[in-house]
């Protein structure tokens, strides 16, 4: 999978596509406006990650354009103005999702992964481990053939690991993802505990083996 | 004790007035007095004087003594000698008619006199009062139409929101010139004010913004290292203590520039928006994640109650407040909240807060010690509510935590 990132603070550009690079992306980064247009032009990317603020324009420009040209590429738009009119702005012209900075790296890759897979799924919602087999539209897991009835909470839960399998994801990351409130306000991780407790249970139940594992008091990860 | 101007004008006038008049009329009295006395001994006098000459004129004709107005008798006097008695006054004289001496009286009547004192003293006590009436009025009457720009001036400070970047409209020109001078300087005043609060807000609001960057490189960088290989337990425990204090640095700063974007009305755009709907939604929310901490949520929503607002800003409100119930309640507590279409009511089982609860909603007020928590969710409420005039009510009794919104 191609990856871009037009994002115009080094550090943190460095950060994206380092986490990306670790998971066999093809990621490239850029940090302003006229390499990420050359970019463009050149050559055709799975997923584009997308800032608004850019020395020498803005990414909405980016995105007009890249959309003017029938360019099929993904774009998820982060942006630290965390105003509604910049995300509407965005989805109208085209963009598929829309992050507002700060985020969390698991969740972007999250967010990159649930593109990926609603571009390239071909009407198969379903995600596949062998063991899980998680259908994507009716929201329901079975393991081994066996459904298990896991709350919106749990499921949610259990995609995000899913997603980022074979990585450390925070408990601060798994908080906010599974948070339905405005994106400004999501509670701390205190009770994330609580719920992977109830999701690693459910899926014993089903006679799941060990999948998540706790890194020590940091986090969650889901091997596979 | 303070009094208003008129009142204080009126009072200091009918104090010193009525004192000065007093001391004018005792003058006035004395003076009439005198020329009183000036006026009787010169009639005396004339009398006295045409008396005699008529008698030594004709002494055979003229009476030497006619009852009230004269008498002449042989005799001699030493000096003039006058008196005043209640009726009559009298002047005798000693005058000379071929060596024969003669005492010469006259009398005038001291009656008119005394009436004539009298009625000038009521005439003048009469002018005298309508005179403090008439003063009193004008400058009554004067001083309100004098101070009027004053008072137009004070109610229009008085209605004066620094938050409300409305400019403030002082006349310049009201014909008095310190109060010309007044407005000018409180125009001057409120503009150095008002520039000084837009600096500190647009600092606040550039700060807020600006640390966003560095707190989400810290956060990036901390998620790359707890992959690396070199994690142990105790680099972990660090890790996670950087972690924890990001978090809420970050959220701090989210809410302190969500604060300024709401005073300096960032969100202006209102519509209505169903708040049955929005509750059904994040009160699900609430119930599914806490739901080992508090065991009994209830939830009381009539369908289809609808205000105006901004519908990100509603949203705030009514999550903070939720998570509020949630956060500072106690394990296997309760929480109910009811929705009616004037108001919105959070009860919730939870420890007493410590301290005023009249600054619950001040910012980094926190009920305890607690770093799930950043001081500013109930800031955020109040600064919301008072953007649309709902009004909040705090109780606490019997264990439990009320809290009301009521939007009309």
């Amino acid at each position: 999978m191609k990856l871009l990132v037009v994002e115009d603070e080094p550090s943190l550009l460095n950060s994206i596509t380092r986490y990306f690079r670790q998971e066999q992306f093809i990621c490239e980064g850029v940090s302003n406006y006229a390499d990420a247009l050359r970019r463009i032009e050149d050559t055709p990317y799975d997923c584009i990650v997308l800032d608004i603020n850019l020395p020498g324009g803005s990414g909405l420009q980016l995105l007009k354009y890249l959309r003017e040209d029938k360019k099929k590429d993904g774009v998820i738009i982060i942006s630290a103005r965390n105003s509604l009119d910049d995300k509407i702005t965005g989805l109208d012209y085209g963009a598929d999702d829309y992050l507002t900075k700060p985020f969390h790296l698991p969740e972007l890759s999250a967010r990159v992964k649930a593109l990926l897979r609603r571009k390239y799924s071909d009407g198969n919602a379903l995600l596949d481990l062998n063991l899980l087999r998680i259908d994507l539209a009716s929201r329901t897991v079975t393991i081994e053939g066996q459904p298990a009835a896991l709350s919106k909470i749990e499921y949610d839960l259990l995609l995000f690991l899913v997603t980022n399998k074979n990585r450390v994801v925070s408990r601060q990351a798994i908080a906010e993802h599974m948070y339905d409130g405005p994106s400004d306000q999501a509670p701390g991780p205190e009770f994330v505990y609580s719920h992977i407790k109830n999701l690693k249970r459910k899926l014993k139940e089903k006679g799941c083996p060990e999948i998540i594992q706790t890194v020590y008091g940091l986090g969650y990860k889901l091997v596979l | 004790m303070s009094q208003p101007l008129q009142q204080r004008n009126t009072r200091s006038l009918l104090t010193w007035l009525p004192l000065v008049m007093l001391a004018g009329s005792l003058f006035f009295y004395l003076i009439l007095m005198g020329h009183i006395r000036h006026m009787k001994h010169q009639q005396l006098q004339l009398k006295q004087n045409n008396a005699w000459a008529a008698y030594i004129h004709d002494t055979i004709h003229i009476p030497a003594r006619l009852p009230g107005e004269y008498q002449i008798t042989p005799g001699t006097l030493r000096a003039d000698s006058a008196a005043d008695s209640a009726n009559l006054a009298f002047l005798m004289q000693a005058h000379q008619l071929n060596g024969q001496s003669y005492i010469v009286t006259t009398y005038i009547s001291a009656k008119e006199y005394r009436h004539l004192l009298i009625k000038a003293g009521l005439a003048e006590a009469t002018i005298f009062i309508v005179l403090l009436i008439a003063i009193v009025i004008v400058n009554r009457s004067a001083s309100r139409r004098l101070w009027t720009p004053f008072y137009t001036t004070m109610n229009t400070i008085r209605g004066y929101d620094i938050r409300q970047s409305k400019p403030l409209s002082l006349d310049t020109a009201t014909d008095v010139e310190e109060f010309d001078r007044l407005n000018r300087t409180l125009l001057d005043l409120i503009d150095n004010v008002d520039q000084a609060y837009r600096n500190q807000k647009q600092f606040t609001e550039n700060a807020s913004h600006e640390l966003q960057t560095p707190l989400a490189i810290i956060r990036s960088k901390v998620e790359l290292l707890i992959e690396g290989p070199g994690l142990n337990e105790d680099s972990a425990q660090l890790l996670q203590e950087i972690t924890e204090a990001n978090e809420r640095l970050s959220q701090m700063n989210k809410n302190l520039l969500l604060l300024t974007r709401i005073e300096s009305g960032q969100f202006p755009e209102s519509t209505p928006i169903n708040l049955s709907q929005l509750l059904e939604r994040l009160t699900h929310y609430f119930r599914d994640y806490y739901e080992n901490e508090v065991a009994k949520t209830t939830v009381t929503v009539q369908p289809n109650v609808r205000i105006t607002a901004n519908p990100a800003l509603t949203e705030i409100m009514v999550n903070n407040l939720l998570r509020n119930a949630y956060i500072h309640n106690i394990p296997g507590g309760w929480v109910d909240v009811r929705l009616t279409p004037t108001a919105l009511i959070i009860k919730n089982s939870g420890p007493a807060i410590e301290g005023d609860p009249e600054r619950l909603f001040d910012r980094f007020r926190k009920g305890r010690v607690d770093n799930r928590t950043t001081g500013l969710g109930l800031a955020l409420v109040r600064q919301i509510a008072q953007l649309y005039h709902y009004n909040i009510r705090y109780s606490f009794r019997d264990e439990v935590h009320e809290l009301e919104v009521s939007f009309h």
